[in-house]
């Protein structure tokens, strides 16, 4: 599963801190960073939850 | 890029997008420049909103506990800016599909109440409705409104420069703000619009550290309080809070007004919160609510810990002890009454009647997440000696205090006595508490019209201002102030937008 961040995306970090094996701020950039696609099912899982968390949904995922 | 408008919003915050949506629901056009490549600033981690009803009797009795809370140094036209408009939020909000949900809508003659207020300030906290704003998944409600206004904002013709600090105000020969003038952060290129009134909705600067020791006489440090610093702010990491809008307007003449922190007081990660306000890890935040023993770092206490709850109160006195730190510290006779009777002040933030296994989040937070500001030990000196608490100060004070418990009479600050639990059956639990803040408040001066003046208090024509950075014109010039909140900043913002309408129509 392949996750994307839209640019509306606030980098507030709710997904680095719930899910810290997917996400990760990136302050040289201005980004948060996907580090890894959602490749096993723990992931996916940790994946489908971060999009619901996400305070303006600004994660889209492909599988 | 060259465009023209009629007026430039600097900032895409909750000041920034009400004084937008004004703007165009007087007919007029907008531009918005926001420095970051998404929209919103720090409100985008708001939660509740106090509202004033759009009532007179109402709005009288807000407007009076606001400005006797600021012991009448806050500007009286600024207070009554912010109670006439704050009604407008709510029915923003959800104009945008965000719900608002009443957490306490308070009648008239509750109004000020402290058996409403949770222990905060009641003017601060019981001037309106308590309302909440309902976010999406995990996140601030805050952050849905931000991006829906945007969204709004753009429908209806106002036109947002994302990525694009605002780096300058022209005016003409006459003084009059006529241009804005940014640079887009990817491509480089320069952006220029004319303009007939520009509103500064920058927000604050707390993260900016020099600006902080200058303006406030603390020094700066990240949430982990890893530096040497005395303030910590919980706020999103990196949000940029950098002083932009105060630069500016105290380029064109503006007067340097006051700067505080917004009193938020907190133990410092790692392993308690996050970078992301109001995720926390444990029970730590709850915690740090209740009613326990304070001391400093010579181990005396320094207030009537029945505030402690009150942000606003307990920061103030955290500013005056040595190094501006203090220390909760309750012994395993209070963890256990924490975990099988309660909480004896519930947080609405982190609601949690029983406290879980409080050893157990101790040992995790200083063996497993290293966190230097947390200790658990068997004795008071070893205690002491982990979180640098002078031993003789604090057995001195122990004793006093316990004497106290015993006879259910505090004699030096007479901190109710429900609240009086002794500090004497090891192990021993101890959190070292840092003044905090979710921005700073205040630094650009206003008239009751909105306008930035100067020192002799002339406007300056066409330059407008609202947010955080005119915050501290509700309360005077406080140290630690009560409250920034996305709710204060709104209501300015829409009186801002209309005022800069008024001023352009009458050019």
């Amino acid at each position: 599963m392949k996750i994307e961040i839209k640019n509306y995306c606030i980098r507030c970090g709710i997904c680095v801190s719930l899910y810290p094996e997917l996400y990760a701020f990136n302050f040289e950039d201005d980004v948060i960073d996907v580090l890894r696609d959602a490749d096993t099912p723990e992931l996916e899982a940790q994946a489908v939850s971060s999009a619901k968390d996400c305070a303006v949904a600004a994660i889209f995922l492909e599988k | 890029m060259h465009l023209k408008t009629d007026i430039v919003v600097m900032g895409s915050g909750a000041a920034g997008y009400c004084a937008a949506d004004a703007i165009l629901a007087k007919g007029k056009e907008v531009v918005v420049f926001e420095k970051r490549p998404f929209q919103g600033g720090v409100a985008n981690c708001a939660i509740q909103f106090i509202v004033v009803r759009n009532e007179k009797a109402y709005q009288d009795k807000a407007f009076q506990l606001l400005y006797e809370y600021g012991n009448y140094n806050g500007n009286p036209l600024v207070i009554r800016q912010y109670v006439n408009n704050s009604w407008r939020t709510k029915e923003f909000i959800e104009r945008l599909g965000v719900k608002m949900v009443a957490a306490d809508l308070v009648p008239l003659k509750d109004l000020g109440s402290p058996e409403r207020a949770d222990g905060f300030p009641p003017a601060i906290n019981v001037h309106g409705d308590d309302m909440l704003a309902m976010g999406r998944g995990k996140g601030h409600g805050g952050a849905l409104i931000g991006l829906r206004a945007m969204r709004d904002i753009e429908k209806r013709g106002g036109k947002y420069l994302l990525d694009t600090p605002l780096t300058d105000i022209k005016t003409d020969e006459n003084g009059n703000v006529c241009q804005a003038i940014g640079v887009n952060n990817k491509t480089g290129e320069t952006v220029t619009v004319d303009c007939k009134a520009v509103i500064i909705c920058a927000g604050g600067m707390m993260d900016d550290p020099e600006m902080i020791k200058e303006h406030t006489g603390f020094i700066y440090t990240d949430y982990n309080a890893s530096g040497e610093g005395n303030v910590t702010f919980n706020c999103f990491p990196n949000s940029k809070q950098t002083g932009d809008g105060h630069k500016l307007a105290w380029k064109l003449g503006g007067a340097v007004g006051a700067v505080s922190i917004e009193g938020h007081d907190m133990v410092p990660g790692p392993g308690l919160v996050g970078p992301t306000p109001w995720i926390a890890f444990n029970e730590f935040r709850i915690m740090t609510e209740q009613p326990y023993c304070f001391v400093n770092k010579n181990g005396n206490r320094f207030l009537d810990e029945s505030l402690s709850n009150n942000h606003m109160a307990i920061n103030r006195a955290i500013r005056n002890q040595p190094g501006r730190v203090s220390y909760m510290i309750f012994d395993d006779d209070t963890r256990k009454h924490l975990e099988e009777e309660g909480v004896d002040y519930f947080y609405f933030v982190f609601p949690a009647e029983k406290l879980t296994d409080i050893r157990g989040q101790f040992k995790e937070v200083i063996e497993v997440k290293k966190n230097k500001h947390v200790f658990m030990a068997d004795t008071i000196e070893e205690i002491c000696a982990q979180a640098g608490i002078d031993k003789e100060g604090l057995k001195a004070t122990l004793d006093r205090y316990n004497g106290f418990c015993d006879k259910h009479s505090d004699d030096d600050f007479g901190k109710d006595p429900k609240y009086l639990r002794p500090v004497r059956k090891g192990p021993f639990y101890a959190m070292r508490v840092f003044c905090g803040g979710y921005n700073t408040m205040g630094g650009i001066r206003i008239n009751g019209n909105m306008q930035v003046i100067r020192d002799d208090s002339t406007a300056i024509p066409g330059l407008f201002a609202a947010g955080d950075n005119v915050l501290n014109e509700l309360y005077g010039n406080p140290i630690i102030a009560g409250l920034g909140a996305a709710y204060f900043a709104m209501p300015l913002g829409f009186a801002a937008g209309d005022c800069a309408c008024d001023y352009i129509d009458q050019l």
